[in-house]
């Protein structure tokens, strides 16, 4: 059996179990277990497939829908950017899962709460893996139908009123997106992301200009994905949307919805809508720059005069999506590796935060710092797990965050983008004030004065045990990817290269018979149209 | 053709961000459906005989062979992809309308109200 044929599995398994999920309405035990196995065998698969690749010259694994040649069927791409975004999220998605048995309410539970994780995931693989923009936008919909679903499962006014911000703005980048679709397909005749660079390299190397409007193309569809990835102008959903569901939704969305719009940007502007020196470019690049300073400033800003955990972690994310974008801005493959770096590390990081979270929650009963206290001696494991992932967020040097930060700001140093990088370095030392801010109130602070501990509130330390196991998962991998930076970065330097220079994914997606059959269908064409321009007049 | 087609466009989209400025949940709901009417419209409009490089490789396939006329086989055919694009669109706007259609009556149930500035104060209130 060749390898190509395993990639269908990322999709074919969540869905499958989602679909048998729904079966097991009552039966929670079965289908806890069926959905650990599921994640387990995504991430396995994943994390081999990733070893596989790193011997083989090619590295990327292409398969086609029903065998239906590329640029008319669907591609399945399982390339290194892909592949380590697809480790990072099954191992993320495991943990949150897992952690999710402790704290999501049981009635709650019997309500489809197994099948719509699974499908939340299936989106988000499909969006890993697709290979061309209409799909993409049919595994965004898939993913954001399942977090609505996720997002007001508790049914509490509260989730109810703050649910309409996210769901309607969605749908409206959604419908712009069905748009953006069209037009591109309106055009270039094509919708296939190996197709589409195809066309814009050829165009570019020929000297010939882009279609008009393809820069106001570019701009609606990074409109479209900056809102997904809640990016400077567009980010004010998200701390109201994680403030409102289970924490370990809370903590699965930080780590995937963000990033999944992320990946889009990284997959199609380096090697499309702004590959080269374009005007798309030309206007893109700026744009994304001046985004990257705000997300990444404000963020960080709104996090440091929060005075609540969630709320922090949660604005947080939008001040880290500001250094994925800092590292998409200047898209030299360096900075697109580290870019990729940043988005592995800060999910698992930033959803083991989450996690965090929700034990701290637990154990005080709130998430108002100022009633909490004194966590360091009554749950110093908890304390240790916190603290490693906090400094992995701020960057600590043995951790993970620092070898993601210090590749982007150096290359942002040195491409003259020093502005920017000073940005990064403020945003930095911010992030540590934050980090301590809950630390010093939350764990180091003598306990908390308002908390009576009677027997009826002491937590149950038997039902946080998934709860553990679910953050110290998401530890190990966070500390992994902070002494084995070595290796994960060979891997995130070839998918920075693949999208620099995009003729690799080119000649995989589509093989050289079908690119010269398009050559000389494009030179045929070109022939009518000029011949039927001299039968006009 | 196209002109009226994009007369349309920008008509369904002029009536839908009419009905999203409302403060009633319900017209903007209503709003939102209406666009992705407007977005299906508009991929109408792009669609067009396909002039690239398909027939040379779908020579023979199912999918040109009815009605496809041997003597003028460029204007006989329209491209199909588009229509497969508005086609998916338009389930998973069925999918969508559905369930913000059940998140209002979920709302109402709960709250009592569905417009913008009651909903407010009501968010701050508990359960």
């Amino acid at each position: 059996m060749e390898l190509e044929n395993f990639i269908i599995l990322f999709i074919v398994i969540p869905m499958g179990t989602g679909v048998i999920g729904v079966l097991l309405k009552q039966r929670v035990h079965i289908a806890r277990v069926l959905g650990v196995l599921s994640f387990l065998a995504t991430s396995a698969l994943a994390i081999g497939l990733l070893v596989h690749l790193r011997s083989d010259p090619a590295g990327i694994l292409v398969s086609q829908m029903g065998a239906w040649p590329a640029p008319f069927g669907i591609s399945v791409v399982f390339d290194s950017l892909s592949g380590l975004l697809l480790a990072a999220s099954s191992l993320v998605a495991l943990a949150c899962y897992v952690h999710s048995f402790s704290t999501v309410d049981p009635v709650a539970e019997k309500r489809y709460f197994h099948p719509m994780v699974q499908l939340l995931m299936f989106g988000v693989n499909l969006a890993f893996l697709t290979g061309d923009l209409f799909n993409l936008f049919v595994s965004f919909e898939i993913m954001l139908m399942a977090s609505y679903c996720l997002l007001t499962f508790g049914g509490t006014r509260l989730q109810m009123t703050q649910a309409y911000k996210y769901v309607l703005l969605n749908l409206v980048g959604s419908t712009l997106f069905v748009i953006g679709a069209g037009l591109v397909y309106g055009m270039t005749g094509t919708l296939n992301f190996a197709d589409l660079a195809l066309f814009v390299s050829e165009r570019q190397a020929r000297g010939e200009a882009l279609p008009p409007g393809f820069a106001a193309l570019s701009i609606a569809l990074l409109l479209v994905f900056g809102l997904k990835g809640a990016i400077f102008p567009l980010w004010f959903w998200l701390p109201d949307t994680y403030y409102t569901c289970n924490v370990s939704i809370a903590g699965l969305f930080a780590g995937m919805l963000t990033k999944v719009g992320i990946y889009a940007i990284a997959r199609t502007f380096p090697m499309i809508f702004a590959h080269g020196h374009s005007d798309a470019a030309k206007v893109v690049m700026p744009l994304l720059a001046i985004s990257a300073a705000f997300t990444m400033f404000l963020g960080v800003l709104g996090a440091v005069s929060h005075h609540n955990i969630r709320r922090i972690l949660a604005v947080h994310v939008i001040s880290q999506v500001g250094y994925m974008v800092f590292g998409l801005a200047l898209m030299t493959r360096v900075a697109l590796a580290g870019c990729l770096f940043y988005m592995i590390q800060h999910m698992v990081v930033k959803s083991c935060l989450f996690l965090c979270c929700g034990i701290v929650e637990r154990h005080t009963g709130t998430d108002d710092l100022d009633k909490s206290g004194g966590l360091l001696k009554r749950d110093t494991y908890l304390a240790v797990v916190f603290f490693i992932a906090a400094m992995s967020l701020v960057g600590l040097p043995p951790l993970s965050g620092f070898f993601g930060k210090l590749v982007i700001i150096r290359e942002g140093w040195r491409e003259s983008m020093w502005w920017l990088s000073i940005f990064g370095l403020l945003t930095g030392a911010l992030t540590l004030l934050s980090m301590l801010k809950i630390w010093s109130y939350c764990f180091w602070s003598p306990s908390g004065e308002s908390i009576e501990r009677t027997p009826a509130n002491m937590p149950n330390t038997s039902s946080l045990r998934p709860a553990y196991i679910g953050a110290t998962l998401l530890v190990c991998v966070a500390l992994f990817l902070g002494f084995g930076a070595q290796p994960v970065y060979e891997i995130a330097y070839r998918a920075g290269e693949q999208l620099a220079a995009p003729e690799a994914y080119i000649q995989a997606v589509l093989g050289p018979e079908v690119i010269e059959n398009l050559a000389r269908a494009r030179a045929e064409s070109a022939a009518l149209a000029t011949a039927a321009v001299e039968v006009t007049p | 053709m196209t002109i009226i087609l994009s007369i349309c466009v920008a008509v369904v989209f002029a009536v839908s961000l009419y009905l999203m400025t409302g403060r009633e949940l319900k017209s903007i709901a209503m709003g939102v459906f209406l666009l992705g009417h407007a977005a299906n419209l508009s991929i109408i409009a792009m669609s067009r005989t396909p002039v690239r490089h398909e027939p040379q490789l779908l020579k023979g396939a199912p999918i040109l062979t009815e009605g496809f006329d041997p003597a003028n086989p460029m204007s006989s055919i329209v491209d199909p992809l588009p229509q497969a694009l508005i086609l998916t669109a338009i389930v998973i706007g069925f999918a969508v309308m559905a369930f913000l259609l059940s998140l209002l009556v979920l709302t109402s149930r709960k709250t009592g109200t569905l417009s913008i500035e009651e909903l407010g104060v009501v968010a701050t209130q508990d359960d």
